[in-house]
């Protein structure tokens, strides 16, 4: 009898064990890896330590490419109905899918868990909140963020009686340093004093940073219908571009891919160069030479736009992988997390409680290059978002690079971005800011 | 008995093909369900997408051509159209030259050729990804294997994937490079079949090297001459790896063809009309493409039996 009973329980132990094994909810959490370095081995890591400390979840990480990829492969599941519960998804494309009702507002699950949405959103630093809360709803959680940042080369610096511990703040001082910096041979340059990268989604986001430092905002942060690129803070912006490739000849023509960039700073090429603070560890890892970061210089203001990714949640997930999916979300932008990938990538952790913790502060005292890109922050500002963003963004690139090549003036070249821009969002401005009264 | 059965079988058959049909109809049916399931009913869907008319923000669904009108009008399209008419004549004719002069020249089977044929099979080995990937640094200005080796005969450094004058050209010599050893292949086997002996009456009555080649070799070659040109032309629309890995199109639309244009309409502007009309566009293109060229080169080839 006593034998009986122990097998009974046994075998209910047993069957509630399976229960709760079957009860486990399988989730898939899509990444991308937009910048050099070994960030999908990490986010394997990641996940593996999420999973066991969470037997209830299993979440499966796919690595889906580069943002745009995983934009795209974001769209195909949920066309096809079988939606990731969790992406990290580039900040600005975020608005797309608000405006086409395939997002997850988060204000439920952030009240459910007896928060308030403001009080949620405080934990990240203000810059972010721009392209996360908007129509009256929080839409993502920042997960990685980037500014644009200068990195230069210290010892170029002492080379050309520069103070190496001294970088221009202004784009006259930008200017006077790289002429001093580029090295000729005859006609030929054989260092050139600054360079930035011209490739299609690169470009886009470094005119923001140069037309925001000249006062201007580059699109409307409250509606996605419309762009300032034939405005004068943008046309600052692309002359001071055409000047330093055609009057000051420091910076090489035509188009340079961010990956050249890079390769040209490591190889003493180039003496400065503008690029991702996503890039820091990237940087930090391969340049032999000494280097230093500084703000993106200032024509009227200190000014950049962020970059980077948020966690979003699709619609279409049961009630089990929707809370699955915000106990993930809230894992993964904790301060541990947060500042454990900030310390691996380079960026910086949204969560600014990160920063409290020891491990930062230590780490922020023997990374001096990280606390500039941090101190960026108090000058950075939303990231430009529209109505097919991709397609507005190269709207002014495929402009911005004829002018790199010498193929167009820069004022013609911002007449016919602006007005392919606005045949773009033509269609969305006619369902909202045109739609009238009838 | 069994001989009369035959013969009466044989004499039969031909009378009643459709009683064969069936079986035809099950050998042919693995291929066919692959066919209608992968090409053709995506060519009908493409058909019926490029017709159809979509207005954001409504329902409202109409048919028509305008997806087309649009399309004409847009100048990315039309600038895609030349890029890839410049990318299939700057690709397919160097790559068969040099395959056919490769093939030529190292149809002897020496060890030292056997040598030289791997050499030039060995980018065809290479995934077009990876080649790409592989020439973003051949390719970097100033530093990167080209200008380092450029520079050392006095040239100055040049912005191959960067200046939308040379762009296209860069990617045009690296499809050349990568192709020619895979044409070269076929031109080699073709050569297997051309007969000795013809070689030998011509060289009795005194042709040189290049009325050899002229007037026996080139025309015995015409029908893989034919093959590989359709090849060279279907890999000319459907390739498209390194506009990707390397420029996505740019500097301002120089390198964009129109394979990739229509990715970027269907996933960057998410204008699927468009994308679709530009895919019928192509895809009508292409087959009138290769039946002409099919037809005219095998009307000039010398099959021997």
């Amino acid at each position: 009898m006593h034998r009986l009973r122990t097998i009974a329980a046994a075998g209910a132990l047993a069957l509630a064990f399976g229960g709760a094994a079957a009860a486990e909810t399988k989730i898939e959490l899509y990444f991308p890896v937009p910048v050099e370095g070994k960030l999908a081995s990490e986010m394997r890591n990641l996940m593996e330590r999420f999973n066991a400390e969470h037997p209830e979840i299993d979440v499966t990480a796919v690595y889906t490419g580069s943002y745009d990829e995983t934009n795209i492969k974001t769209r195909a599941a949920i066309k096809a109905g079988r939606p990731p519960a969790a992406v990290i998804m580039s900040a600005n494309f975020i608005l797309e899918y608000q405006i086409n009702g395939e997002i997850e507002p988060l204000d439920p699950l952030i009240e459910a868990s007896g928060e308030t949405p403001d009080a949620w959103m405080g934990r990240f630093w203000p810059a972010l909140h721009g392209n996360a809360r908007f129509a009256d709803h929080v839409w993502a959680a920042p997960f990685h963020n980037s500014t644009p940042l200068v990195y230069y080369n210290k010892a170029h610096f002492a080379e050309a009686g520069l103070d190496p511990e001294d970088a221009p703040d202004t784009w006259q001082e930008l200017v006077d340093a790289a002429k001093a910096l580029t090295k000729r041979d005859g006609d030929r340059v054989t260092r050139y004093g600054f360079m930035l990268p011209g490739n299609y989604d690169y470009l886009g986001w470094i005119m923001t940073a140069l037309a925001m430092s000249n006062g201007g905002l580059y699109y409307n942060p409250d509606f996605g219908g419309e762009v300032y690129y034939d405005q004068p803070s943008m046309l600052g912006a692309l002359t001071f571009v055409e000047d330093l490739i055609e009057k000051h000849k420091v910076t090489p023509a035509g188009v340079t891919d961010g990956k050249a960039v890079s390769t040209a700073f490591f190889a003493g090429d180039a003496s400065m160069v503008i690029l991702s603070t996503g890039s820091l560890s990237f940087i930090r890892e391969n340049m032999k030479e000494p280097y230093g970061v500084t703000f993106v210089p200032r024509n009227v203001r200190n000014a950049v736009a962020i970059g980077g990714a948020s966690l979003m949640m699709p619609k279409g997930l049961t009630e089990e992988q929707k809370a699955a999916s915000w106990t993930l979300m809230n894992w993964l932008t904790s301060p541990e997390i947060s500042g454990h990938w900030s310390r691996f990538t380079g960026y910086f952790a949204p969560n600014r409680e990160a920063y409290d913790l020891p491990e930062m502060k230590t780490f922020l005292a023997a990374n001096p290059d990280a606390q500039v890109a941090l101190d960026q922050l108090a000058y950075a500002r939303s990231w430009f978002a529209t109505f097919n963003t991709v397609a507005v963004r190269k709207a002014l690139e495929d402009e911005v690079q004829a002018v790199m090549s010498d193929k167009i003036q820069p004022a013609e070249a911002l007449k016919a971005a602006q007005a392919k821009a606005d045949e773009i969002m033509a269609p969305y401005v006619a369902q909202t800011a045109l739609k009238l009264p009838q | 008995m069994t001989e009369a059965t035959a013969e009466a079988a044989e004499r039969a058959a031909p009378q009643a093909p459709t009683a064969r049909m069936p079986l035809g109809w099950l050998l042919l049916a693995p291929s066919l369900v692959f066919l209608l399931a992968f090409t053709y009913w995506p060519m009908a869907q493409s058909l019926a997408q490029s017709l159809r008319i979509e207005t954001f923000g409504t329902d409202a669904i109409s048919w028509g051509f305008g997806n087309f009108g649009r399309l004409f009008d847009d100048a990315s399209f039309r600038r895609a159209a030349v890029n890839t008419g410049i990318y299939a004549a700057g690709t397919i004719v160097p790559a068969i030259v040099l395959a056919l002069a490769l093939a030529v020249g190292l149809e002897a089977a020496t060890r030292f050729n056997a040598l030289l044929r791997s050499v030039v099979f060995f980018p065809v080995l290479l995934p077009l990804v990876a080649a790409a990937a592989l020439f973003l640094f051949v390719f970097l200005p100033g530093i990167g294997l080209l200008d380092y080796h450029l520079a050392m005969i006095g040239a100055d450094r040049t912005n191959w994937l960067g200046d939308p004058d040379v762009a296209l050209w860069s990617l045009i010599a690296l499809t050349v490079w990568k192709n020619a050893g895979y044409y070269m292949l076929f031109f080699l086997a073709g050569l297997q079949a051309v007969p000795h002996d013809l070689h030998e009456a011509a060289r009795l009555e005194g042709a040189g090297a290049w009325g050899r080649f002229r007037r026996v070799t080139l025309p015995l070659l015409g029908p893989t001459l034919a093959f590989v040109s359709v090849i060279a032309l279907i890999n000319a629309v459907i390739q498209v790896d390194h506009v990707v890995v390397l420029t996505k199109g740019g500097p301002s639309d120089s390198t964009n063809l129109v394979l990739f244009y229509i990715y970027q309409q269907a996933h960057e502007n998410y204008d699927y009309g468009k994308a679709a009309a530009a895919t019928v566009i192509s895809l009508a293109a292409l087959l009138a493409l290769s039946a002409l060229s099919l037809r005219t080169l095998e009307r000039g080839a010398h099959y021997e039996s």
